[in-house]
């Protein structure tokens, strides 16, 4: 059940062959059904002719005629095919080609008329074998008996034959029918397919992935066609976007150039100067920060770009980096790192994740905090946890501290934008990691789960 | 310097006019004589006519993008060493634009000092025949490249792998001020700039080191511009 509800070519191709079973049989039931009714009307005919005759004769003359008419078709008439008989009010038989009045059969009926008729099995085949009989039983004036009915022999052989062909061709027809199935759902499913390989390689970032060769005139073709019309129409657009960000980032930032350049030829105090100056480098960190998490949003999942990077080998050089500096704020930090941890990355976004993290840790701990850099292998995947004993994350924050500028109220005094966890965040999704931040009882944790590289 | 080499010539490929003075001021300060075009055909003219040491180019000209014009360079047998300054500064950009070829990139707005630092290493390469010596010496301080290992004379300096790698980037630019971006970029191969200043204290560090052991100052902090490695010189 549930490989049919997952496959719709296997659910197609069983509906293609159940329509052709259902109607191929409906068909040859049709055909059988015919073929029994004209084969009874055909027996039927035959009693009437029979009947007809022996009504012209017994009109004529009465009992003698109709004795003689008996005896005379009894002699040319083998009970195997057609049976008669004519009793006197005794029972003595007159004439017939049975020995006497079958057992069980009572006459009814009026004279010759063709109803009712009567249906019944005698074993007067060969060896005794019973063959079914169709005809009429009547009693005449004078308490005279009459019988004579027609073997249904021929009418069964034939439906017999027909039934024996019915079964192996409708064998036959479902083994086609399903052949015929597969080969359509495989046709039609194939041409869907294509589709959904190409719209998995677009989901996995390859924007620019179209289908090789012709499109053909029909529906399939039509989709193809569209779903190429939608990606060249998204294509632009990425790029519309793409080129409004170097846009903005060019008219923004030459101006702010211009404006840095001035600074330098002001009259004005060496301290104010350089106050304007780091003002204008925080703007366009800011401007980075911002840029550089809409940018790795905009590539999330995305698979093109990333190369194989050794977390253990970056963190451990990340770590490097900042031990010094930990050290001279009279702090701790410390690594456990594995020999490797290979994962598909960008290194230089993986490096801005460890230094917002480690950066963050140093600027809210204490002299006499721990800060702790771990890594470590989990299934298929590497954890890297970052955590310290300092203030931690305000409780009513946790949620959105992941969000574009949420910043701690405590945090006012601390330098910052609130801009690093999202793009720690961002940074995340865009490898395909999942970020959480688990609550402490004291200090701060954060634990990225990045997927393994095989 | 060996007797008096003819000036270097800069060219400039820039449209913002501030901007080409501020690079034109720099490349006078660092006794280079600057010439500017502002557009990118007129770019690529130019240097294939030239005898340029280092081409500084903007990245979004009218006509094109500095970072194309790097292999047209190249295919035209230009050695010029090619500085971008643009205003497309992430570090994506410059790990793009450093990967297609650029030997530098700075990310627009600069600080004046940023650029001479920048433009002062570019220029000291073009005119240095690449050396393959394993011993670089000043005076009694000696680095083994291959050895990996610092002597003041016959005294070892203990160094971190990390620190030989700061100590011969300031070898290679001996004399000049070296930034703290530049420092990241190169010893640390990072691309963006870390909110503290981490390499202050990596510097700090190696600074003492090298200052017990030679008994005498051999880097200078030059205040809001850098660091000067200079073993021959004596601080004020």
């Amino acid at each position: 059940m549930r490989a049919l509800r997952r496959s719709a070519s296997l659910r197609v191709t069983l509906a293609i062959a159940a329509g052709i079973i259902l109607i191929s049989l409906s068909a040859m039931g049709l055909q059988y059904q015919l073929t029994a009714r004209a084969l009874a009307a055909r027996q039927a005919e035959l009693l009437e002719t029979d009947l007809d005759a022996f009504a012209a004769n017994y009109q004529q003359r009465r009992i003698p005629a109709l004795r003689q008419a008996v005896a005379f078709r009894s002699q040319t008439m083998l009970p195997d095919e057609a049976i008669y008989l004519l009793q006197d009010r005794a029972g003595v038989k007159l004439a017939g080609n049975i020995g006497g009045w079958p057992l069980g059969i009572t006459p009814e009926g009026d004279r010759f008329e063709p109803a009712p008729v009567l249906d019944y099995r005698l074993p007067l085949g060969p060896g005794g074998t019973e063959i079914a009989y169709r005809g009429i039983a009547r009693e005449l004036p004078g308490g005279f008996r009459f019988l004579t009915a027609r073997a249904e022999t021929p009418r069964e052989v034939t439906l017999a034959g027909l039934r024996a062909v019915i079964l192996p061709v409708a064998a036959g027809l479902v083994v086609l029918a399903l052949l015929a199935g597969w080969l359509t759902s495989r046709w039609v499913l194939a041409r869907i397919g294509r589709i959904n390989r190409l719209a998995d390689r677009v989901a996995g970032g390859d924007l620019s992935a179209r289908l090789p060769g012709d499109r053909p005139g029909d529906e399939f073709g039509l989709l193809e066609t569209h779903v190429h019309a939608m990606l060249d129409r998204i294509e632009a657009l990425n790029r519309a976007t793409q080129r409004l960000s170097d846009l903005i980032a060019h008219e923004l930032r030459t101006p702010l150039n211009r404006i840095l350049q001035k600074i330098r030829t002001l009259e004005a105090p060496g301290p104010q100067k350089a106050a304007l100056e780091a003002e204008i480098h925080a703007t366009t960190r800011t401007f980075n920060a911002l840029l550089d998490i809409s940018s790795a949003e905009a590539a999330g999942g995305a698979r093109p770009g990333l190369v194989p990077v050794d977390l253990a080998a970056l963190a451990g050089e990340l770590c490097e980096l900042y031990q010094p500096l930990a050290e001279d704020r009279g702090m701790t930090l410390a690594a456990h790192l594995p020999e490797t941890a290979m994962v598909l990355g960008e290194r230089n976004l993986i490096a801005q994740v460890l230094t917002n993290l480690l950066d963050n840790a140093i600027k809210f701990c204490a002299p006499g905090d721990a800060i702790t850099l771990t890594l470590a292998p989990a299934d298929d995947r590497h954890l890297m946890v970052v955590e310290d004993t300092g203030p931690g994350l305000p409780e009513e924050i946790r949620a959105e501290v992941t969000r574009l500028f949420v910043r701690a109220p405590r945090d006012r005094q601390v330098p910052g934008h609130g801009l690093g966890l999202a793009l720690v965040q961002a940074v995340a999704t865009r490898h395909g990691a999942r970020l959480s931040l688990p609550a402490t009882g004291e200090g701060f944790r954060i634990e990225i789960s990045w997927p393994g590289l095989s | 310097m060996p007797s008096n080499p003819p000036a270097p010539r800069i060219l400039i490929v820039e449209d913002d006019d501030a901007a080409a003075r501020a690079v034109a001021a720099a490349a006078r300060d660092l006794g280079a004589l600057p010439t500017r075009v502002d557009s990118y055909e007129a770019g690529l003219a130019a240097a294939s006519t030239g005898d340029h040491a280092v081409i500084v180019f903007d990245r979004m000209l009218p006509g094109g993008d500095g970072i194309e014009a790097i292999a047209r360079l190249r295919a035209t047998g230009s050695t010029a060493l090619v500085l971008i300054v643009s205003a497309l500064g992430r570090a994506a950009n410059k790990i793009e634009g450093l990967e297609r070829g650029a030997d530098d990139y700075l990310a627009k707005p600069f600080d004046p000092d940023e650029l001479r630092a920048r433009l002062r290493a570019l220029l000291r390469r073009a005119a240095m025949a690449a050396t393959d010596s394993d011993l670089v010496a000043f005076g009694a301080l000696e680095i083994r490249i291959k050895a990996r290992t610092v002597h003041v004379g016959a005294l070892h300096v203990p160094v971190s792998p990390k620190e030989f790698e700061l100590i011969s980037y300031f070898a290679r630019n001996a004399g000049e001020i070296v930034t703290r971006m530049q420092l990241l970029e190169n010893v640390w191969n990072l691309h963006f700039d870390p909110q503290t200043n981490v390499v202050d204290v990596h510097v700090g560090r190696l600074r003492r080191k090298l200052e017990q052991a030679a008994g005498r100052a051999v880097i200078h902090t030059e205040r809001g511009e850098g660091y000067v490695f200079d073993p021959s010189r004596s601080d004020p």
